[in-house]
């Protein structure tokens, strides 16, 4: 775990944490690595534990089974509120997507409405028979029923706007406590039953039906529900008469795939059936609250309980990233090298709670990242140059390839120093002078035709993606900078005294700086939509002193180790991590308590925030 | 036995002994999934004395998911694609029931041609056509269900002998051609009646135009 970063509701007691982590996950190992991370990395602290910063956000991470507390907690209530069973009251709050107040106040309003639109009870037939025709299926008599059937009226039920006074005190009298019926003799079956969907005649056949009264046997239905299921990830399965608008309850639905009656592969199908129809369940619960987000990660189960980005107002003032607990990818191989003793983690489950970016966007809010990606996709082919990852030398015009994240180069042919970035000559970047991040508006300002005009603001773009896309890029590579990192602390371990947690330095250096990068790119897109001024002149200050950092600091972790120098280079480093470290929460914060003060301007109109004055930038 | 190939020989053995519905349903080759429907155009509308192939596709997951039907007789119809055949039906969709049949199917495809849904169209230029102006639409129905399916008409034109300028011009129009289209390439030096074929049969109308290059018309012309 990222402790410095996650949040805790706790006073920080750290086995309050400990508590949290094994109630989220069960990845196994982790938690011991870390400890070890907690108990050897106090060199890097630099707030105490357990406090919130003022980038951060207040939030909760809530397994399967906490969510699923909650659902049961609003299903009790309405069991409660309505006098209905379980069942019903699952059906309905679904069909009201968790709406409990709506649900309430429509049905005390109108109680076979709000049922029959749920799909709990069938539609009162206006005095004709009930609707069985799938019985005359199997026979050839079926055009009546597919002519009228052919554009089957679903809303059907939108019908009984208008219905009768009598209509109303009959589904007052349903009881809904019997919604399924198991019994074969329950129905007006034909003897012997033939399944209208398998045409199978067995008399050891089980004929199922929901309160419709529509039988098909159990082996359909299980077919049927899992196909729903899996095929179309549809948590309100219809009875599978041609028509019929009745849902199938969870209890029918669990008692089919339960069943012992079947092979023990197919029993573990089923099993996995109903685990997947759980996680629908959940996700659909999630999705209709404003206040829980679904963990985005691939096979991950834990949802985000964050209220104060609830609102999308609120999300002009913070940036609300969360993590849901969990590490990795479960099967996906791990960040770490084969077998080696760095045990590096995957990679946390952070997100954003506010939009899709299913990553940290911090400092810059959601609105402004989103416009920024958007900009950067619509004008990708312009840009596409500037992604490559190979340059030639300002000085012999011979190749050079990136390959590790530091951005001074040093030309292999002529020694030719230079700055992967901007190509100027490293030597300007080590001064007070080092501007690296700062473009010239004064070439935008003299540009007076259109065309130059034109060129200058796509220059102007391609300066701020340039740096975006560099940063990103050096992240990407930051896998290769773990498995060198993790070489260099094997190397050290049998060059030196140094235990293997004395080493840890390495892995701590390596990780700010894939963070800090996070945070850098990202204020290229900020950098890119505020308006000119003291409060732009200062953020891009504050960008330039954590860049400059950041840079410093994946040199010394590139540079060669020699057997004498490592103690030296163990302080440097630790000493520069926790530099960078307190870099980059002076970005985080300044810019948090920016939005917070409405201190930043923007030079476009961006979501939420007022228009900008008309400026030129 | 696997319960959907059961349950696909039952169909087809049912169609076959129903001799009042007039659905045809016959395997292409020994697989079983992979069929071909057939029914006559319904009396009374442009369709009528058509005979229309279905290709059917029965998915891995039938009767629970949705069968896949497509026209293989061109349908000049709302709610079927002129080009592909595809069909913008419910139950092949979303209001599919597991007790629907291969021959009920074919049965609604059958009604859908008795009464098309021009506002939930598959090739928006027919519902154009259907909604703009009724009866040039039922002449273009009428004459694509004697071309392409086999309708009335069909044989005895086949016989006469070259047929008049006038005739000609007609059946631009029914073709659902244009006139312009006909005549540049009949300026080349190419037989009108061979133009309107090749035009019709490389569904040379709407955004299609702009997707035939000249060279590609001149080449089937040369065939
Ligand atoms: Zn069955
Ligand atoms: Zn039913
Ligand atoms: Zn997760
Ligand atoms: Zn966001
Ligand atoms: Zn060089
Ligand atoms: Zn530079």
């Amino acid at each position: 775990m990222a402790s410095d970063y996650e949040f805790s509701d706790s006073d920080g007691d750290y086995d309050d944490d400990e508590d949290m982590i094994d109630g989220t996950q069960d990845e196994t190992g982790e938690s011991e690595d870390d400890m070890d991370m907690d108990a050897f990395g106090d060199d890097f602290k630099v707030v105490p534990k357990g406090k919130r910063k003022s980038f951060e956000i207040e939030y909760e991470s809530l397994s399967q089974s906490d969510v699923e507390k909650l659902m049961k907690k609003d299903v009790e209530d309405i069991v409660g509120i309505l006098g209905v069973d379980e069942s019903t009251a699952n059906l309905l709050l679904r069909h009201m997507s968790w709406n409990t107040e709506r649900l309430i106040e429509k049905y005390m309003d109108n109680p076979t409405k709000v049922l029959v639109a749920a799909g709990v009870t069938v539609e009162e037939p206006p005095s004709s028979p009930a609707p069985i025709r799938s019985h005359s299926i199997p026979n050839s008599a079926t055009i009546g029923t597919s002519q009228s059937g052919r554009r089957p009226t679903r809303s059907s039920s939108k019908l009984l706007g208008s219905k009768s006074p009598s209509a109303l005190k009959s589904s007052s009298t349903v009881s809904p406590t019997s919604t399924t019926r198991l019994s074969p003799r329950a129905t007006d079956l034909p003897t012997p039953f033939v399944c209208p969907i398998c045409f199978d005649d067995a008399p050891t056949l089980r004929p199922l039906s929901l309160t419709c009264s529509h039988p098909f046997c159990s082996g359909c239905w299980t077919a049927y529900i899992s196909s729903k299921i899996t095929d179309e990830a549809e948590h309100a399965i219809r009875c599978m008469a041609e028509g019929c608008a009745l849902v199938a309850t969870d209890t029918f639905i669990h008692d089919l795939l339960t069943a012992s009656d079947v092979d023990p592969e197919e029993a573990k199908v089923n099993e996995e059936t109903w685990a997947r129809f759980q996680e629908l369940l959940i996700r659909h619960f999630v999705a209709s609250n404003p206040n829980l987000k679904y963990c985005p990660y691939p096979a991950c189960t834990n949802t985000v309980s964050c209220p104060a980005a609830a609102s999308k107002a609120s999300l002009t003032s913070v940036v609300p990233i969360v993590s849901c607990g969990a590490r990795g990818i479960p099967g996906a191989a791990q960040a770490s090298g084969s077998g080696g003793n760095l045990g590096l983690p995957g990679k946390e489950h952070k997100f954003c709670f506010g939009c899709p970016i299913e990553s940290d966007h911090r400092p810059v809010v959601c609105a402004a990242a989103r416009l920024w990606l958007k900009k950067c996709r619509d004008d990708s082919e312009t840009a596409n140059w500037i992604k490559s990852n190979t340059k030639e030398c300002s000085m012999c015009m011979s190749t050079i390839e990136k390959n590790g994240g530091c951005n001074h180069m040093t030309c292999k042919k002529c020694k030719h120093e230079f700055c992967w970035v901007c190509m100027g000559p490293w030597s300007e970047h080590g001064t007070a002078w080092y501007s690296c991040n700062r473009y010239d508006e004064k070439a935008g300002v003299e540009a007076r035709d259109a065309q130059s005009r034109s060129r200058a603001s796509l220059e102007r773009y391609l300066h701020y993606y340039n740096r975006w896309a560099n940063h990103e890029q050096s992240a990407k590579l930051s896998l290769d900078l773990y498995a060198k990192t993790e070489k260099k602390m094997e190397d050290m371990q049998i060059t030196s005294e140094l235990t293997w947690i004395e080493v840890q330095f390495m892995k701590k250096a390596v990780e700010e700086v894939d963070k800090c990068r996070m945070t850098l790119k990202w204020t290229y897109a900020m950098a890119y939509y505020l308006a000119k001024g003291n409060e732009k002149d200062l953020f891009e200050d504050n960008q330039r002193d954590l860049e400059k950092a950041v840079e410093d600091l994946s040199e010394l972790l590139e540079s060669p180790i020699e057997a004498e120098n490592i103690p030296m280079l163990r302080q440097k480093v630790t000493d520069k991590t926790v530099y960078v470290q307190k870099r980059n929460e002076i970005v985080l914060e300044d810019t948090a308590a920016g939005f917070l003060e409405g201190r930043w301007k923007w030079n476009v109109a961006i979501d939420g925030f007022d228009d900008p004055e008309k400026t030129e930038f | 036995m696997d319960a959907r190939l059961r349950r696909v020989n039952k169909e087809i053995a049912d169609c076959k002994n129903d001799k009042t519905s007039n659905i045809q349903i016959e395997l292409i080759d020994e697989n079983p999934f992979h069929l071909k429907g057939s029914f006559p155009g319904p009396e009374g509308t442009p369709y009528q004395g058509g005979h229309f192939e279905v290709d059917i596709v029965i998915p891995e997951s039938y009767p629970f998911q949705p069968v896949k039907m497509k026209f293989l007789t061109k349908v000049y119809h709302p709610n079927v694609s002129s080009a592909s055949g595809a069909i913008c039906l419910d139950i092949l969709k979303d209001a599919w029931s597991p007790v629907l049949t291969l021959k009920s199917t074919l049965i609604s495809l059958q009604s859908l041609l008795c009464s098309p849904e021009p506002n939930d169209p598959q090739d928006a230029e027919v519902a154009k056509h259907y909604t703009t102006s009724k009866n040039s639409f039922d002449e273009t129905a009428t004459y694509w269900t004697q071309i392409y399916a086999g309708g009335p008409g069909a044989k005895e034109k086949k016989g006469k002998s070259a047929a008049s300028k006038a005739e000609a011009r007609d059946e631009v129009a029914i073709a659902g051609l244009e006139k312009a289209h006909v005549d540049q390439f009949e300026a080349l030096g190419f037989p009108r009646s061979k133009v309107i074929d090749v035009l019709r049969r490389l569904n040379y109308r709407g955004a299609n135009v702009a997707k035939l290059t000249d060279d590609r018309v001149v080449e089937e012309l040369l065939k």
